[in-house]
């Protein structure tokens, strides 16, 4: 069977978005999620290509679901036809610390060029002149689990040389340095946001442009960076939504929660 | 049984919050949305109670009215904001105006501290903060977290400080008398959360007589050896959610967030529904029984 693949005029850019998220989850993995877009890629992914994946909320619910989306990951919604509801320190202790989760999605309001991301501060740390939400289990997830999907937007601000306050580690200053440091998970695999995505070279464990999103230019990539990110000879654009994915996306956020109706 | 031999462990929703001292250190239960005591913090304001210290991992608009009325001035956690919508409105206010101080954890560091509290011992080791600022990077105790080579294996391991607050704030879903506690969904962190606290208030959507919960002890969370007060307080959660007895109210937390992002809304806010109602009852009667029926869980959905 050959992929019917949507026309850029025919989807947004979250729903691209969450469709990128979605594909990074394999069937049968244990996948660590938040609320907002990975939440919907999760869901999708189990309707389409990882029906057995499982997926875990921090907050206790285990194995979940969901049918309807929630607002919190501790929303009772994420309770529906899960197997287990326990705690956190089933969940970021031994499910997580304890080796089991093979991927975690995570967002950020800023990203260095190592992958490592701020969730606490903008500006200074003595006189910050916003105090984001902070770490919750995000630090737990980047340390800890297998693999990382970081989901952002792509904005000069946010893609930075030197973060207000590192919260979460990626690779920290370089190659071994997770290692150096005593983290025993894998750091970040992939960077998805409005305007492609990224993954890291393996060498110098640096940010590196991996697929353009359709219509998008390197240098629009480039001048939405505030760091200088690894540019491929050739980048190949993403892959676009399938119409399945798409029809399977609208119907799991009905009323644009996540992902508004914009065309 | 004998009747005699059951305690009757309970108080009302004032008389537990009068137990609480100005600068008294808080355990906070709820993880998110799910059952936050609400109630107790509506009271807490009422009270005007002050300089209070909260520990917990993450919470949301309970802790927003917190530091909106100046109640609490020192968090030990790991996540504050108002999930799905935005940052927490009062809080960011109080931190510009130095009011608040937030010493920052990893959600999983709390529970740990929680735990180590729980199990008398002084220190919990862990895997996260590693290479971080939270490392790093402190407020203001005098020593956050430490990190050393584990004096078994050599590898480096991060070592928090256990916590024993002065009382532990837990909803539960259901409670007896003597405190016996059973929670429905998710538990965040309050199994261990509600056995640090040198003293544990359980307040809770039901009181059940405890042949209820003897029939089923399997389902006790919390036994009542180490609970001091049970206080009954239906929709004690209210407008966020308890599993299997009701759902968010979204509009209401919606209005509450665009209201509060000025002071003048926050202090309308917290007037209409909180200090000019002098108990829970009254603030549930301005929500209305239709409001309240609506949001009923709808069996066998948990919401």
């Amino acid at each position: 069977m050959t992929k019917k693949y949507a026309k850029p005029e025919e989807f947004s850019t979250l729903e691209l978005m969450a469709v990128c998220g979605s594909r990074q989850i394999k069937n049968g993995q244990v996948v660590f999620i938040g609320t907002g877009l990975p939440m919907i890629a999760a869901m999708l992914a189990k309707k389409t290509h990882a029906p057995a994946a499982k997926i875990v909320y921090e907050a206790g619910f285990i194995d979940s679901n969901a049918k309807e989306i929630a607002l919190s990951i501790a929303d009772s919604r994420l309770g529906y036809r899960a197997s287990g509801a326990i705690g956190l320190i089933e969940t970021l202790g031994v499910m997580l610390q304890g080796g089991h989760v093979d991927l975690g999605f995570v967002g950020a309001a800023q990203i260095d060029e190592y992958g490592n991301i701020n969730t606490s501060y903008i500006g200074d740390f003595e006189k910050p002149s916003v105090r984001l939400p902070g770490s919750g289990g995000g630090n737990d997830i980047v340390s800890s689990a297998k693999h990382i999907v970081i989901i952002m937007t792509h904005e000069k601000r946010k893609m930075v040389k030197k973060l207000d306050y590192l919260t979460s580690p990626g690779f920290l200053n370089g190659p071994a340095a997770r290692e150096k440091a005593g983290l025993i998970g894998g750091g970040p695999l992939l960077v998805v946001t409005n305007l492609c995505q990224m993954d890291f070279d393996p060498k110098t464990k640096r940010i590196r442009l991996a697929t353009l999103h359709p219509g998008v230019t390197v240098q629009q990539v480039k001048d939405n960076s505030g760091f200088d990110l690894i540019i491929p000879e050739n980048v190949p654009s993403t892959e676009p939504p399938t119409l399945d994915e798409l029809a399977l996306l609208r119907a799991i956020d009905p009323n644009g929660i996540y992902i508004p109706r914009t065309k | 049984m004998v009747e005699s031999a059951i305690e009757d462990k309970r108080i009302t929703l004032k008389e537990a919050v009068k137990l609480v001292p100005d600068g008294a250190h808080l355990f906070w239960g709820g993880f998110g949305f799910q059952r936050p005591p609400m109630a107790f913090a509506h009271e807490l304001v009422r009270q005007k109670k002050r300089n209070l210290t909260i520990y917990t991992c993450g919470s949301e608009m309970d802790i927003d009215i917190l530091s909106g009325a100046y109640v609490v001035s020192r968090y030990e956690m790991a996540f504050y904001a108002i999930e799905g919508i935005g940052l927490a409105p009062n809080i960011q206010r109080r931190i510009r105006e130095g009011a608040i101080e937030i010493e920052d954890y990893t959600n999983l560091a709390m529970a740990l501290r929680f735990l180590g509290g729980a199990l008398g011992v002084p220190f919990m080791p862990l895997k996260s903060m590693l290479g971080t600022d939270l490392l790093s990077k402190k407020r203001f105790r005098p020593k956050k977290a430490e990190l050393i080579e584990c004096p078994f294996t050599g590898e480096k391991i991060v070592l928090v400080p256990s916590v024993r607050p002065d009382f532990s704030i837990v909803h539960a879903s259901r409670v007896d008398k003597e405190g016996n506690a059973q929670i429905d969904g998710i538990k965040g962190e309050d199994i261990e959360g509600a056995r640090a606290g040198k003293k544990v208030i359980i307040l809770a959507e039901e009181i059940v007589d405890t042949e209820f919960i003897r029939a089923q002890p399997d389902q006790t969370v919390i036994p009542n050896i180490y609970v001091s007060h049970v206080v009954e307080c239906p929709w004690g959660s209210y407008p966020m959610m308890v599993y299997n007895y009701y759902d968010y109210d979204m509009e209401h937390i919606r209005r509450y967030y665009e209201q509060c992002k000025t002071e003048e809304g926050w202090q309308k806010y917290c007037e209409e529904y909180i200090t000019s109602t002098d108990s829970h009852t009254d603030f549930l009667k301005k929500i209305g029984m239709e409001r309240l029926m609506e949001l009923k869980a709808k069996k066998p959905l948990p919401y």
